[in-house]
């Protein structure tokens, strides 16, 4: 475990050498870009190693790098903090970043700022890891602001559309909102705990903290605010889509793999605090449901490749919340893993779409593409199915498998939970079902006579990544289908599982209901490919009208136009009647008094030796006078 | 032999060093602002010696010699630096010198 | 004198040897080059010498000079202050007509007499310290003798020290006519519950002269004029080295003669930390003259540091050495820079010169702006950490409305130095833009190992902290 510095320290040092050398050989910037993250993934896998052959004894092991401030019992180090959970997300940040920035070395060919691009990348994975790494709330708090701001750098990479520039400014301000909440909860749980380490601080809340108490719950909530705007949950899911702005390997990493995850993480990671405020334990699993719904039903209507993908992310997100509401804490892991991997997958396949495409995004101009692009189609088809959970190898059915069980016999859960995440399960397999026929299937729309899919650099990472997307259920599978445990037992120390499950026959009955909803959302969705396909070459150009409900579902639900009416608009006429109240007088006065004192103190600067020298004798007077007479 | 106590000494003391400073702060030919220095300059030569007197050490004698040392070292500099004004400015008023303020 | 002195004195003996030898070969040889070398060779080997010195402290010698723990960290740091002026000198004299070799005597005089003050351990050594620093720095601070403001700053320089030397002077020949002793040693031992009135009077006017020498309000008026009109690398050279020997005195003094319990001394510090922190900050706030405004923001740090030496406890020293060593480094690096964009004749003081920095030499501005974000006190700067010390240390006495001024004055001082870090990325003009001189190697070295420091400190400040955590009782 001494080497775990390594792995958060060498994509740092990939952003340092990218940053300051200017005017590097794009070879050399990518040797560095994806390189420092290559042996970030190989340290990563030596100490996955040593930690399977050799678990520390108490299951975690901790790594001061440095303290940097220690005053009396106030101590703030830079500490790194190893235990199976926070292992299985580095293997996930490292191995999928890994492949996504040697994606991008093919993708961003040509790029004017490939270093930059790079750079920002690497500052990215860097934060990441210490997010997930930190061993105490400052730390954290540093990867958590460092990753959102190189997603709002990289949002707005191509900075020179206007268009971009908004997107990066919208998801930086609506993720600040959940952030300052969680800021707020952190401090709470700083002063009433008086550590900020945060092993501590959960053994702390867990003994003197009754279950239910009102601190548990304004901490447990405010800590959720900070991570639903992290994770595009609903209410504060507006910015993902239009995140979809920048490159398509920094939506795969980003808002799709990582990032967006890091609320789960964060809730996950401070579950002792859940469990102790059932009520926000109930709104997380409500939030989820919902979110999973909005988002599904948006996911169906949009004629954009990357915003179907960006809606399904937001879905998928759901599902972990809804996992993470009825205290499956270990599947909601198990899912961000197999979505980390299907999910970038489909992103970066969907990128060589687009570069077939000549980056046309439009999916009614699409189709026919799967003898086009053959790599993109079979890597993409493997992501789909494995996001719409048909059995039996696919990654996507054993973990959602795994959540959906949960939500049928966990006390949290319940029958309602169940039908409306079985609903979610019917609208994944639809708009992924669609999304494939649209794109690869039937007649080719408005496909440019030459396709550039990519070269090695892109089809290399699609296929390896794929593996995992086929592959990685096999080790959870549910008691029906071998009963491997392999994933459950790993994190069980970290996050325990009670054991909840009913009779092998419910769970039988159940995986065959979700199989038969999944399927029957294929046939749906491929019956809407097709229609829409059969429309648009009838219309061609004319653009469809839509009916209120199709344009309402486009619109994400209206809550864009919700949020400009509700809140960005009065804030804006408040804002405007509201010049200038009291605070703004203050700060005025402020302001005035120290124009006023400046124009009065200079004044005293005459330049004149004598009035320097007479000020010198006052000076003197007056102190003598004083330690004369006190 | 009429001995007068030390106090006697040392208010004359102060007193040279006030005339020495009010001059600093009136004068404004720079060549008198550097005598009235000297003058506060030997106004502490003297309480030092006086004290030495007192105590019947030489540490106040010794320390009146380094003063004397230093005077003649900083007034060395000084009319050299009063040359150059001399020479750049046709003045030496401390007025005149007054262009950097604010 | 024993051996064992000999060695303990080594760092100033090389130091005033070196201005011996430098003065010699003036005398035989004009070369700046030659000179130059040989006055940063014997500022490496003075610090080199601290080294031998360690292993026999403490070690008092004579009655005048205590070469102690305290002692040598303070030489050490004014050796590496001097030898980053000196590095920073060598482009900036290059580049002008006027006779460059004297300078470095000057340097190594000046360097020797904060050497002694440092080591100050009776009246005598501190007034033979205070005038061999003072009477080197009349001449450097008048080096630009062609130019008006050179000469202006000069003369408003030497009569101002003069005279405040006067009070210092003054002060101890009452103090040594009341109390018999020149030695602070005696001087402690000596004193009562409470001081006689001459003597009293007498500290009051030693108060002055120190305040005179740190530029704390109301003994500031000259900072700025003299900071504009002195070459930048000794405005560099006087807003540290000078600086930072009389707070070493002053520290030594405080803590030996345990002035906390006089209240009407505490009061006095008190009114002018307070006092400094407001002027110094509102000073600077409208400046548009960066060798001024950098000069009003020395005052209001000296206030922040006063504030360190009047929380009282083990924890005083260390913060304000760690918080004095920060703010050497963080202003070598904004003089530095001033002096590295300085050209011929032309000072790079105003901040439109400053505008368009980052576009134009990248790496300077980046030095320049990380020693703007320590002076503002942001994280991961040594300025950060040292405040954060100050603060704690504060809070630790409870000096409440200390404090509330400082953070008052930290908000203010914002304002000016991010007015100059946003001139320094603005676009440059197009049309008329000033002329930097061609990059230079010893002050190039001499910045970037200032501001690798700079983020050092402020990133793993944990190995300093360690070292100065043993400060108090190192003091003799």
């Amino acid at each position: 475990m001494e080497l775990l510095w390594l792995v958060p320290a060498l994509p740092l040092l990939g952003f340092a050498l990218l940053t300051l050398a200017r005017r590097l050989v794009r070879g050399v910037a990518a040797l560095i870009g994806v390189g420092s993250i290559g042996l970030s993934m190989l340290v990563t896998l030596w100490i996955a190693y040593s930690f399977l052959v050799s678990p520390p004894q108490s299951g975690a092991a901790s790594d001061t790098v440095w303290s940097w401030i220690a005053l009396g019992d106030f101590r703030v180090s830079v500490a790194f903090y190893l235990d199976s959970f926070s292992l299985v997300m580095i293997l996930v940040i490292t191995i999928v970043g890994f492949f996504i920035h040697l994606y991008s070395a093919g993708y961003m060919e040509g790029d004017d700022g490939f270093a930059r691009f790079f750079a920002y990348m690497n500052l990215f994975t860097a934060s990441m890891l210490i997010l997930v790494l930190a061993d105490n709330l400052l730390l954290l708090l540093v990867g958590w602001e460092g990753v959102g701001l190189c997603s709002y750098l990289l949002i707005g990479f191509w900075y020179r559309d206007p268009a971009n520039a908004r997107a990066a400014v919208k998801a930086f301000v609506v993720t600040r909102t959940g952030d300052a909440a969680m800021l707020v909860g952190f401090l709470l749980l700083f002063t009433s705990l008086g550590t900020l380490n945060i092993q501590d601080l959960l053994s702390k809340a867990v003994s003197q903290w009754p279950s239910g108490s009102g601190i548990a719950i304004a901490a447990a909530a405010l800590i959720l605010a900070g991570a639903l705007g992290k994770s595009a949950q609903l209410p504060l899911q507006t910015w993902l889509p239009d995140a979809m702005a920048g490159p398509t390997p920094v939506s795969a990493l980003i808002h799709a793999a990582t990032m967006v995850t890091a609320g789960v993480y964060l809730v996950a990671r401070t579950h002792a605090i859940f469990a102790l405020a059932p009520p926000v334990q109930l709104a997380v699993g409500i939030i989820g449901v919902a979110t999973l719904l909005i988002a599904g039903f948006s996911a169906i209507t949009q004629r954009d490749i990357k915003r179907v993908l960006a809606y399904s992310t937001m879905s998928q997100i759901g599902y972990m919340f809804l996992a993470l509401g009825v205290g499956a804490w270990g599947a909601a892991l198990f899912h961000f893993v197999t979505h980390a991997f299907f999910k970038s997958l489909l992103f970066l396949a969907a990128g060589s779409v687009i570069l077939a495409m000549h980056h046309e995004q439009d999916l009614l101009k699409m189709g026919g593409l799967w003898k086009r692009a053959p790599v993109a189609f079979w890597t993409f088809l493997v992501g789909a199915l494995a996001m719409a959970a048909v059995p039996p190898l696919i990654s996507g059915f054993s973990s959602k498998d795994w959540i959906l069980s949960w939500v049928w016999s966990s006390p949290a859960g319940g029958p309602v939970l169940y039908v409306l995440a079985l609903l979610g399960v019917l609208l994944t397999a639809t708009y992924t079902a669609r999304l494939v026929t649209l794109a690869f299937f039937g007649r080719e729309r408005d496909v440019p006579e030459h396709v550039h899919p990519g070269g090695a650099l892109i089809a290399v990472p699609l296929i390896v990544l794929a593996v995992p997307a086929l592959f990685l259920g096999l080790i959870q599978t549910p008691r029906s289908l071998g009963g491997v445990n392999l994933f459950a037992s790993f994190v069980q120390g970290v996050l325990p599982e009670p054991g909840a499950e009913g009779p092998p026959s419910t769970e039988l009955l159940l995986m065959a209901v979700s199989t038969l909803v999944a399927l029957a959302g294929l046939v749906l969705g491929w019956a809407l490919g097709v229609s829409q396909a059969r429309a648009h070459l009838a219309r061609r150009e004319a653009e469809p009208a839509g009916s209120p409900l199709h344009r309402f579902l486009l619109s994400g639900w209206g809550f864009d136009w919700l949020y400009d009416r509700a809140i960005v608009g009065p804030y804006r006429w408040l804002a405007r009647i509201n010049q200038s109240d009291v605070a703004d007088w203050i700060a005025r006065g402020f302001a005035a008094l120290s124009r006023l004192l400046n124009r009065l103190l200079s004044l005293a600067q005459t330049g004149r030796l004598r009035w320097y020298a007479t000020a010198l004798g006052i000076g003197a007077v007056a102190i003598v006078a004083m330690v004369v007479f006190l | 032999m009429r001995q007068y106590p030390i106090d006697y000494g040392l208010v004359l003391s102060a007193v040279l060093f006030a005339i020495g400073m009010a001059g600093v702060f009136v004068r404004r030919n720079v060549i008198f602002v550097l005598l009235c220095i000297e003058i506060m300059l030997n106004a502490a030569g003297l309480a030092f010696v006086l004290g030495g007197a007192r105590w019947g050490q030489a540490d106040g004698q010794v320390m009146f010699i380094f003063i004397l040392a230093m005077a003649a070292a900083e007034v060395s500099v000084g009319l050299a630096l009063i040359m150059r004004m001399f020479h750049r400015f046709k003045s030496l008023d401390t007025n005149e010198i007054a262009r950097m303020k604010g | 004198m024993s051996s064992e002195q000999i060695l303990a004195l080594l760092p100033i003996l090389v130091t005033s040897a070196a201005s011996v030898v430098v003065m010699l070969l003036v005398a035989l040889k004009r070369s700046h080059g030659l000179v130059f070398g040989v006055t940063v060779g014997s500022l490496l080997v003075a610090l080199a010498a601290i080294g031998s010195s360690v292993s026999v402290m403490p070690q008092a010698v004579s009655s005048l000079l205590i070469m102690d723990r305290f002692a040598l960290l303070y030489i050490g740091l004014i050796l590496a202050a001097t030898l980053a002026v000196a590095l920073l000198s060598y482009a900036y004299l290059e580049s002008r007509a006027e006779r460059r070799e004297e300078y470095y005597i000057l340097l190594l005089l000046a360097a020797a007499g904060s050497e002694v003050l440092a080591a100050a351990g009776s009246y005598v050594s501190f007034f033979l310290g205070l005038e061999i620093l003072s009477i080197s720095l009349y001449g450097l601070v008048a080096y630009r003798r062609q130019t008006p403001l050179g000469i202006e700053a000069g003369v408003k320089y030497l009569i101002l020290a003069g005279a405040s030397s006067g009070f210092i002077l003054f002060g101890m020949a009452l103090i040594y006519a009341e109390q018999g002793s020149l030695q602070f040693a005696a001087l402690a031992a000596a004193k009562g519950s409470s001081f006689d009135v001459v003597s009293l009077v007498g500290f009051a006017l030693i108060v002055v002269g120190v305040g005179f020498k740190l530029a704390v309000v109301p003994f500031h008026l000259w900072t700025p004029d003299v900071y504009q009109g002195a070459p930048a690398p000794v405005t560099a050279f006087v807003a540290t080295v000078s600086k930072g020997a009389m707070f070493a005195l002053l520290l030594r003094y405080f803590i030996q003669l345990d002035l906390y319990q006089y209240g009407a001394v505490v009061l006095v510090f008190g009114i002018i930390a307070a006092l400094s922190i407001l002027a110094g900050n509102i000073l600077g706030l409208l400046q548009n003259n960066v060798k001024r405004m950098l000069a009003y923001s020395s005052i209001a740090h000296v206030g922040y540091l006063l504030v360190a030496l009047l929380a009282s406890g083990p924890l005083a020293v260390s913060s304000v050495t760690f918080y004095l060593i920060a703010y050497f480094i963080t202003n070598l690096g904004a003089f530095g820079v001033v002096g590295y964009l300085s050209s011929g004749e032309r000072e790079a003081e105003e901040i439109d010169d400053y505008r368009g920095l980052a576009w134009r030499r990248p790496w300077v501005a980046g030095a320049l702006t990380a020693s703007l974000l320590s002076l503002a006190g942001i994280p991961l700067t040594a300025g950060f950490i040292g405040k954060f010390f100050i603060i704690a240390a504060g809070a630790g006495s409870r000096l409440w409305a200390l404090l509330i001024i400082l953070v008052v004055g930290s908000v203010v001082s914002f304002f000016y130095y991010f007015r100059l870090v946003l001139a320094i990325f603005r676009e440059p003009d197009a049309g008329a833009q000033v002329p930097y001189p061609s990059a230079s190697l010893a002050g190039g070295i001499a910045l970037s190992v200032l501001t690798l420091l700079l983020v050092w400190l402020g990133v793993y400040p944990a190995p300093l902290v360690n070292l100065l955590g043993g400060m108090t009782s190192g003091l003799l």
